[in-house]
């Protein structure tokens, strides 16, 4: 192999899907013996560029060549032929086999056309010994630790000697000790020549690790860089890069009382000690990387899942949450993140579904009195401004952005004192975001007290009086709006300032 | 919890042997060998589905059919004697299983309807068919002696079936645990996205794991038929329940990737010594099937509330 | 980024619910009329007894006591239930309890106990399949050969006679020429229809079938819901098997077999998803007519019993295919 062939070699691949461009015109070279490094925000584009990477996606444009051969994946299958291995974000792994028959996976060695289970044991212990893994390999993988899970599906696609790599967010249920372990482990897989494809937004991990680092933004490439040439601050510049103009054109509204104060809260898996209060008139914006504890936070105060400590107080008043229903009774009301999933229930019209929440109060006699359904339905769509404005179309029928206004509107109906929405404006288009964040902002000048979930740092900063940065299941103090940058959101958030 | 998942884990071995102990206590001289032999042919045909039915639920489908294959391989068997001969006759019904199979998988696997309600649906179309061949009469084979060959003991203790059914079970357990097919079969079963990444083909392991089914029970069927010399439309119709049972009994999850041949082995013979030793008291037919439901249902309901080992990181969240 | 390509998607809508269902609904609708228009037309034609008053009053009564357990069942598909198979259980229990001990507590009574008995047995399948989350099938299933046990052990295992001829004959009465059973049947029809169509429990049972998470995130109580369908239809099939023992004026164990699967038919003939989220009782109904007018008439063609169970399997498989494979087609 000359030094001159790079191990893979993308020129110009877009991925177009219906409508939208989800990568534009991306090219990368990543070389034997190199860990290259892709970061950027989320929804850059990492993980179309990576289904690609894996011949889960055929591009729409550009070309591929690994080894110096120009390729074309259209199945998992085509790349793991060509020497391309994937560790995946979400384990890829058979919970009721054992340890080495998970490494073996599909071509487990065989002798007399059984599976030899002697050379199999053999060969995983070696693999996961080369990684300084001390893992058993004929433990049941169930049983392992979720940090012990994902050394095992390394040790998968290191066992099938591979020319690349391909790493998605390796590190995120690892503790620094075993982050350090498996950095040792990359280094050698490096000097053994393979070539490393690293995604990851641990920006600190990045720069320890990485010799090149590529930056993704809004589906397009901005820049490949040595890792010895850039810093932390330089990258989030990077990844950020927007003029920071104003498009959130904030209402003004009186701050008073704390409405929802949640104190050392935790589930006792995915956040723990959270911390916060929310006041009548003011939007409060919870932000975090996908995966820091958000969604898990809200869901937890609508009692969709179980509190294990802390306590959640409304007007002051210590509340016990078991379930959606007991959190309406205490004037909480959550908009979800995932609308098609927990949002809307498809085969229902926009009227079923805004008053779904309130049936109980239309009923008279255990009949729904269609006449108050109508008028509710009628007002949000007017108030809400809904498109179509008839209640009676079948809410899938809608756009996202309509849909996710029958969705406030079910929890409007309610009368809640705080609303929690959770990505409240994702998928929606321009115009619909801006009429969301204009409802949003007379709510509170109403006088709600809203908690906002976003992942997007213009929205977070324009629309929120005060932010809370979550990173990996913790919080961050609220920190007022005039004291915060994107920059420093995204600090907070990748673990480069700790507040 | 360590102790109650410990219990849940090793089950089988525990259920099977309070089973005996109450049998032996119950019923006087339980441990002869006439009765153990008699148990043991009981067990058999139940065994024998089982076999066919532990595969597919590993691979996280069911077939609820098999009561009905298992007559009507028995009656193609019985039916077709006359003019093709005893032999024959028996390899078109075991066939008759295997199509049966195809049909199921098809509905199954390749138009994705759930295996439940596929096979609830097939399951009213065979036992109807085996009506219709019958004019819903049993129907008599034409050589009593080769029945009365099959019914023989040897050994004090086995019969040609209850012998083919344990040659099964050791047959696999070997297969599930020693060779490259039957270890996929649990990946299919546990992580079905994770075994095709892999590059395992699940559609086909489930395509076949009907199959296997179907065909076992047709094979179970036939033997019942030769051994009695009858072809009934309404052999097996109580099978459906008592087989799950045992299977679950087992060890075998319903939500597939976990099971043994073993652990069939230890449910059926669970079940066997159950419905012997009730027959001794001459309890009921329909109290012995109060049994096995509840056995059943408390089963499962164990299952789902304790859970054996920690689940995967996907697992965990998605349930989170 | 993201942003535009689920808004994308979303214009597109959920396939299940407009083009595949669409379909369906034209089907099932349009399609089932004219396939009943058509059943009645070829019976007139193939057989001098099809339109005869006795015939109807036939068709109409077995069609009662099925249509019963149809409307209860037609809950627990809409709620994503699969389907409630120990059906033939609770209509034992109705048949045997409302006979067996009318000589000890009278017919009223023993009528009322009975359907009470069989409710309960649906409070089993409720919690185990709404609360601690057991697969339907399975649950129905053990659950209703427990009951079928217990309710034989009951009575000894033997068929029951009725000792109350006053309330046969009322049971079997007509009212301006129609059966009382098929005025019964009506009644809980149109019972069913109100609860599913026009209350706020059925609004939930629909919400709970077309998206559980959603239906919780919405404090809809989904897990009573989900249990609350599989009680309502053991009460259908309670009476339904009261209805039948007082008719029949004896009860075996297995006097209910085959009753599932008529209910089933019907409703997934009447174009109900077998996976949840919308349908009607009407609907159901519907399908109920085509499945009874097509079994009567081969019944008087002679075509023998196993051959309708055979066109009764063929159409459950043939109506769930074709709702899968059309919302497939859909989502392509």
């Amino acid at each position: 192999m000359s030094a001159a062939t790079s191990a893979l070699r993308m020129q110009g691949i877009s991925k177009t899907f219906p409508g939208v461009k989800a990568l534009s015109n991306v090219s990368l070279s990543v070389d034997f013996g190199r860990v290259h490094a892709i970061v950027g925000e989320n929804g850059a584009g990492k993980s179309t560029l990576m289904k690609v990477l894996s011949g889960t996606y055929l591009p729409t444009t550009g070309t591929t060549e690994v080894g110096g051969v120009e390729v074309r994946m259209r199945k998992p299958a085509d790349a793991q032929k060509l020497g391309i291995r994937m560790v995946h974000q979400e384990l890829n792994l058979v919970p009721d086999l054992t340890v080495a028959e998970n490494v073996y996976l599909g071509r487990m060695p065989r002798k007399w056309s059984l599976v030899d289970k002697a050379a199999m044991l053999r060969n995983a212990a070696a693999v996961l010994r080369e990684l300084g893994a001390d893992i058993d390999p004929a433990a049941r993988l169930g049983d392992l630790s979720i940090s012990q899970q994902q050394l095992v599906e390394i040790a998968k696609a290191y066992a099938a000697n591979p020319r690349i790599i391909v790493l998605d967010e390796p590190t995120s249920s690892l503790s620094e000790h075993e982050t350090a372990a498996l950095f040792k482990i990359l280094r050698k897989m490096k000097q053994s020549g393979i070539a490393i494809v690293y995604i990851s937004h641990r920006l600190k991990e990045v720069l320890e690790i990485a010799d090149d680092i590529t930056i993704l933004r809004d589906g397009s490439m901005i820049e490949t860089r040595p890792a010895s040439g850039i810093t932390a601050a330089e990258m989030i510049r990077l990844m950020v890069g927007r003029e920071v103009t104003n498009v959130f054109p904030k209402t003004p509204s009186t701050i008073g009382a704390p409405v929802l104060k949640v104190s050392g809260l935790g589930d006792g898996f995915s956040f723990e000690n959270v911390s916060f209060e929310v006041r009548v008139g003011e939007i409060l914006g919870l932000t975090g990387l996908v995966g820091a504890g958000r969604t898990e936070v809200a869901k937890t105060i609508f009692g969709l899942s179980a509190v294990t400590a802390g306590s959640i107080e409304v007007h002051g008043k210590p509340v016990t949450i078991r379930s959606p229903s007991a959190a309406m009774k205490a004037g909480i009301a959550y908009v979800p993140e995932d609308r098609k999933g927990d949002g809307i229930i498809p085969s229902m019209t926009v009227r079923e579904n805004i008053s779904l929440a309130v049936l109980r109060r239309l009923t008279r006699f255990g009949r729904v009195s269609m006449s108050a359904d109508r008028k509710l339905a009628a007002k949000y769509a007017r108030d809400l401004s809904i498109v179509p404005p008839d209640p009676e179309r079948r809410i899938n029928l809608l756009s996202g952005g309509n849909q996710q206004k029958a969705v406030i509107s079910k929890w409007l109906s309610a009368n809640p004192s705080v609303l929690i929405l959770d990505e409240p404006t994702r998928g929606v288009d321009v115009g619909a975001k801006a009429e969301i964040h204009r409802i949003i902002g007379e709510l509170v000048a109403a006088g709600m007290a809203v908690v906002m979930i976003s992942s997007e740092l213009p929205e977070v900063l324009g629309v929120s009086d005060r932010v809370v940065v979550m990173r990996d299941g913790r919080a961050s103090p609220a920190i007022e709006r005039r004291h915060l940058t994107e920059e420093r959101i995204m600090a907070l958030a990748t673990g480069e300032e700790t507040a | 919890m360590a102790i109650l998942s410990g219990i849940a884990r090793y089950r089988v071995g525990l259920i099977l042997g309070l089973t005996l102990l109450v049998a032996s206590l119950w019923v006087p001289g339980f441990f002869g060998m006439t009765t153990l032999g008699l148990g043991l042919d009981r067990g058999a045909s139940i065994g024998i589905i089982a076999i066919g039915l532990t595969v597919l639920l590993i691979a996280g489908q069911i077939d609820l059919s098999g009561g009905a294959v298992f007559a009507l391989s028995g009656i193609v068997s019985i039916v077709l004697q006359p003019s093709l001969g005893i032999w024959p006759a028996a390899v078109v019904g075991v066939a008759a299983g295997a199509a049966a199979g195809v049909l199921n998988g098809i509905l199954a696997v390749v138009f994705k309807v759930n295996s439940l309600v596929a096979t609830l649906a097939t399951m009213l179309i065979f036992r109807s068919i085996a009506h219709w061949v019958t004019a819903s009469q049993p129907v008599a084979g034409i050589d009593i002696m080769f029945s009365l060959a099959l019914a023989k003991v040897y050994f004090d203790v086995f019969t040609v079936r209850s012998a083919l059914f344990l040659a099964a079970i050791l047959l696999l357990h070997f297969w599930l645990t020693r060779t490259v097919p039957g270890r996929n079969l649990f990946a299919v079963g546990s992580n079905a996205s994770a075994a095709e990444a892999s590059g395992i083909s699940t559609d086909r392991m489930m395509f076949l794991g009907f199959v296997f089914a179907s065909t076992l029970a047709g094979v179970a069927g036939v033997l019942q038929s030769l051994a009695t010399n009858t072809g009934s439309p309404v052999f097996g119709s109580e099978l459906t329940v008592t087989v799950i049972a045992a299977v679950v009994v087992g060890g075998t999850r319903l939500e597939g990737g976990r099971g043994s041949a073993l652990g069939t082995l230890g449910g059926v013979l669970t079940i066997a010594a159950l419905t012997t030793a009730m027959e001794f008291q001459s309890v009921p037919a329909y109290v012995q099937q109060v049994v096995a439901g509840l056995i059943l249902i408390l089963l499962v309901v164990l299952d789902r509330t304790v859970r054996t080992g920690t689940r995967t990181h996907a697992a965990a969240v998605a349930s989170a | 980024m993201t942003d535009i390509a689920l808004t994308m998607r979303d214009d597109l809508g959920n396939p299940r619910f407009n083009r595949g269902n669409r379909l369906v609904g034209l089907l099932s609708r349009n399609g089932l009329l004219v396939a009943i228009l058509a059943v009645l037309l070829y019976g007139s034609l193939a057989s001098p007894v099809f339109f005869t008053t006795g015939n109807m009053v036939n068709v109409l009564t077995s069609m009662a006591i099925v249509g019963i357990v149809v409307v209860g069942m037609t809950f627990v598909l809409v709620v994503g239930g699969l389907a409630d198979l120990s059906v033939p259980a609770t209509i034992a229990c109705g048949a045997i309890l409302s006979l067996a001990l009318q000589p000890m507590i009278g017919p009223v009574p023993a009528f009322i106990l009975a359907i009470a008995l069989a409710g309960a047995c649906g409070l089993v399948n409720g919690l185990l399949v709404g609360y601690i989350g057991i697969n339907p099938i399975i649950a129905t299933l053990g659950v209703g050969t427990i009951v079928l046990g217990i309710v034989q052990a009951a009575v000894g295992g033997v068929i029951v006679y009725g000792t109350d001829p006053a309330s046969a004959a009322l049971v079997k009465s007509r009212v301006l020429g129609i059966p009382t059973i098929a005025l019964i049947f009506l009644v809980i029809a149109i019972i069913g229809n109100f609860v599913l169509s026009r209350s706020f429990w059925g609004r939930w049972t629909t919400a709970t079938g077309g998206n559980y998470n959603a239906a919780q995130a919405s404090a809809v109580p989904v897990r009573a819901v989900k249990a609350g369908a599989f009680v309502i239809t053991a009460l259908c099939s309670g009476l339904s098997g009261a209805l039948l023992g007082l008719t029949l004026q004896s009860a075996r164990p297995l006097v209910g077999t085959g009753y599932e699967f008529s209910a089933i038919t019907a409703v997934v003939v009447g174009g109900i998803s077998i996976m949840g989220g919308f349908g009607s009782v009407p609907r159901a109904i519907a399908g109920l007519i085509f499945v009874q007018l097509l079994t009567n008439i081969m019944v008087l063609q002679g075509v023998r019993t196993p051959v309708q169970g055979f066109v009764l399997g063929l159409l459950i498989a043939g109506a769930v295919a074709l709702d899968v494979a059309l919302r497939k087609r859909g989502a392509v």
